[in-house]
């Protein structure tokens, strides 16, 4: 990538933004300079950064010392999730970028942010696997980050049932978190049947999710930050779609309040909240954009010991493997691959049209709040389960064997439609 | 493995595993299931009353050859006391629906129901021979397309039927509701899942009581009842976002099969998200606003002849990145008004999303066309705009 200098020499291909400068990329078939690109996706970001800054305005000073309740919360306070992959890390970037600027502004921190890593390598338990191995593996890649980002904090949090069912103890009852019986399912050698690949990557992906939102609200942060690009959460939408999960896309897709927890325990004071900062910039154009920033060193530097069960990366695209191994989400991953390649604004009007669905369930409507699917924490779509079993005629059939139809019968009717099809198989 | 026993009876040998479920089950067992599916869909759904007049589209095709012979065998051993006509469409193509009109007239003798052939010519005075010779071959399938998606109401009407069932199948469905999520058209995507179509204003209601099966096994039980069906149903290629919903849903349900019900409950429940709609989950109430516009139909022509692969796509594609560049200047103008009210002291909450609630999800008015009275967003419908273009082109022929 070599750009001309800006000067007197005519250009060959001018940059149609600067005028400047060398066009050496191509953003939304325009001919661009590296500086316009690198611009064009932090004013993407800037522009999402600062509509989640303005919902979680800090409460003004002087007032907020008096009440005795809570931590003062005089900065803002994020949690940002991170895979490894690249929007996530490109978005931790631009992150530490803008709190840089500010800071050499003489501005106080906009944000204070935590940085967590759900480490999802011991679901399902692999036999011969190491667990410490891994776990020193996944420390290794965050010395990483940590030695970038200094002004950070990260965090390893494993995906285990112990980190979930801490998170919704409000009154713990007698019933025991569904997670427990999710976890020795699914780390079970003895399982006869293990779930397959597809309802491996479903359970997974949301159980992260709902790790990430228990350690921001155990960090006592206001929003999750995500590294969803837009082609992200075009799959996300036919994804959870496909996996019958509708009822939850708005809650999946949309920017805004986190949604409630089960009805059971305590109304929330104040609903976190889950952003999406780089929803307007494609993945195609993260990975262009990862590949630009060489200060201080090449971002994807950090970007070159990806794990694979990464739904948040590029790759996956190009390995072949049989139907039998694959998920839903890679199915959709190397859809929008080329849909995004030929036809990037349908990817964007894929994820924008989801954005205007109407968040049902939820508490702080005119309807009742629904109850919260014990697994995934979504709310639950009564209604429409019982309609669906009528119109199908579905009895409940035993058809399932051994620990996992014991484990579908427990939790029958305490999880939503999407849980239940991968805990059926 | 394959000397398991019937799931069912254990007593036969299982000849089948059903897509749907991975069930083992025997020949008797799998038909005896497959039309208590549909049953159950009929009789939860309330889609007939005793006595009822239904016309059956009839195309010759596997799926409305399935439909017609599970109504009749369902009609029979349930008493549902229907009146079952099979009405099919000939567009006047010379040549091309010859086999497949030879197998429905097959079927009406097989099933000894009353077989109605309706003619472009009679429906619209025009066939498609002649609409190619006025109009060219260009551009021609618009029309195929329109008239196709009223043929059948406007079939049933001359009968004087007023429901007409279509063999659209699960498979079907799945495809419609990603197609529209991949279009971003979701008045369209909440009416085409419902099962039922068309409302007290509509003359002519239809339904789809094959909903809920799955191709795979509509195939199956049409080979083992040995049904008469003709085999390749439309020589037209579906348009750019049909036939990418199509691949992606093959592609889903080889890695889950589960993946297509699970795609139509999604598309259930996404409907009662649409703004505006009825937070309701009840079929009825869901009716509201999808009035008689049954443009999911397939299997249509509303095909890409002389445009090339994708064009669907890349135009949408195109007017998506206009639209895109128009709202960045709508947004940079609020956005100086705002800025230029703050300098002034004036107080005002910021409108972060300028722009968006103006332009929420469109929501059709739904009215009858002024000529035909067949339901339509605009005061003509399309196939009577058509029409007026066509006639005032063979009057010029004629002076
Ligand atoms: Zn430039
Ligand atoms: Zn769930
Ligand atoms: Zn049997
Ligand atoms: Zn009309």
């Amino acid at each position: 990538m070599t750009e001309s200098k800006p000067g007197q020499v005519a250009l060959t291909r001018p940059c149609v933004k600067c005028r400047a400068q060398e066009a050496t990329l191509d953003s939304r078939s325009q001919p661009v300079c590296k500086d316009c690109f690198i611009k064009f996706i932090s004013t993407k970001f800037i522009k999402q950064i600062d509509i989640l800054g303005k919902k979680t305005r800090p409460a003004p000073g002087p007032s907020s010392t008096s009440s005795s309740s809570g931590p003062p919360t005089l900065t803002r306070r994020y949690l940002l999730g991170l895979s490894f992959g690249v929007s996530s890390t490109v978005l931790l970037h631009l992150l530490s970028e803008n709190l840089e600027s500010q800071l050499a502004k003489g501005r106080t921190a906009p944000f204070d942010l935590t940085v967590v890593h759900v480490d999802t390598s011991s679901f399902p338990s692999r036999e011969g696997t190491d667990p410490e191995a891994s776990v020193a593996a996944v420390e290794a890649i965050l010395d990483r980050y940590r030695a970038r980002y200094p002004r950070f904090t990260f965090q390893r949090v494993p995906l285990s049932s112990s980190t979930l069912s801490n998170n919704n103890n409000n009154n713990n009852n007698s019933t025991p978190n569904p997670s427990d019986d999710i976890f020795s399912l699914l780390s079970s050698s003895t399982t006869t049947t293990p779930p397959t690949a597809a309802s491996q990557s479903d359970l997974r992906q949301h159980l992260t999710r709902r790790t990430l939102l228990a350690e921001t609200a155990h960090h006592n942060c206001q929003a999750l930050l995500l590294g969803h690009s837009t082609t992200a959460l075009a799959e996300l939408t036919l994804a959870e779609a496909a996996k019958g999960r509708g009822f939850a896309l708005p809650w999946l897709v949309g920017d805004g309040p986190a949604p409630p927890p089960d009805s059971s325990s305590e109304p929330r004071e104040s609903g976190l909240l889950i952003h999406h900062p780089l929803r307007e910039a494609l993945r195609k154009e993260l990975v262009t954009y990862a590949g630009l920033v060489t200060d201080p060193s090449p971002l994807t530097d950090l970007l070159l010991e990806q794990t694979n069960d990464n739904p948040g990366s590029a790759e996956g695209t190009t390995r072949v493997v049989s139907h039998r191994d694959l998920s839903i989400e890679d199915v959709m991953t190397r859809y929008f691959a080329e849909v995004e390649e030929s036809y990037p604004s349908v990817v964007a009007n894929v994820a924008r049209t989801a954005g205007k669905l109407v968040r049902r369930g939820g508490d702080g409507g005119d309807e009742e709040a629904a109850t919260a699917c014990e697994l995934c924490g979504m709310p639950r779509d009564e209604d429409g389960d019982v309609r669906w079993k009528g119109e199908l005629g579905i009895q409940d059939n035993g058809e399932e064997e051994g620990d996992r139809e014991s484990v579908a019968a427990r939790l029958r009717g305490r999880l939503c439609y999407g849980c239940e099809r991968s805990v059926g198989g | 493995m394959a000397r398991a026993l019937c799931a069912n009876c254990k007593a036969e040998r299982a000849v089948i595993k059903r897509p749907k479920n991975h069930a083992k089950l025997c020949k008797v067992c799998f038909i005896q299931v497959f039309e208590d599916e549909v049953h159950h869909t009929i009789t939860s759904s309330k889609l007939f009353y005793p006595g009822e007049k239904v016309a059956i589209g009839a195309s010759g095709g596997k799926d409305s050859t399935v439909l017609a012979s599970v109504l009749k065998t369902l009609n029979e051993r349930h008493g549902y006391g229907l009146d079952l006509v099979l009405l099919s469409i000939d567009e006047g193509i010379k040549g091309y629906r010859d086999d497949s009109l030879d197998t429905v007239k097959r079927n009406a003798v097989q099933y000894n129901m009353p077989l109605k052939i309706v003619g472009y010519d009679e429906l619209y005075g025009w066939t498609m021979d002649q609409v190619v010779e006025t109009i060219g071959k260009k551009g021609n399938c618009t029309y195929c397309g329109v008239f196709r998606r009223q043929a059948l109401d406007r079939g049933a009407k001359m009968l004087g039927i007023k429901h007409v069932v279509t063999g659209h199948n699960a498979d079907d469905v799945a495809e419609t509701v990603l197609m529209n999520l991949l279009r971003g058209d979701l008045a369209r995507l909440s009416r085409s899942t419902s099962i039922v179509t068309g409302d007290s204003r509509s003359e002519v209601k239809r339904s789809k009581p094959l909903k809920y099966s799955y191709e795979k096994e509509i195939v199956l039980y049409a080979h083992h009842k040995k049904l008469d069906y003709f085999s390749t149903e439309c020589i037209y290629s579906p348009e750019a976002f049909r036939g990418s919903a199509r691949a992606l849903v093959k592609q889903l349900e080889r890695v889950r099969p589960t993946a297509i019900l699970d795609i139509v409950r999604s598309g259930e429940d996404v409907a009662r998200l649409v703004p505006g709609e009825e937070p309701s989950s009840c079929a009825c109430s869901g009716q509201k606003g999808a009035a008689g516009l049954v443009d999911d139909d397939v299997g249509g022509c509303g095909s890409q002849n002389g445009r090339t692969p994708g064009g669907e796509m890349a135009a949408m594609d195109k007017q998506l990145r206009d639209n895109e560049a128009s709202e960045g200047l709508e947004i940079d103008v609020v956005k100086t008004m705002v800025e230029g009210n703050a300098a002034r002291g004036e107080k005002r909450d910021l409108p972060i999303r300028a722009g968006n609630t103006s332009k929420g999800a469109p929501r059709q008015v739904l009215g009858n066309c002024k000529r035909c009275g067949y339901m339509s967003s605009q005061e003509i419908c399309q196939a009577c705009m058509l029409l007026e273009g066509l006639n005032k082109n063979r009057a010029k022929i004629q002076i």
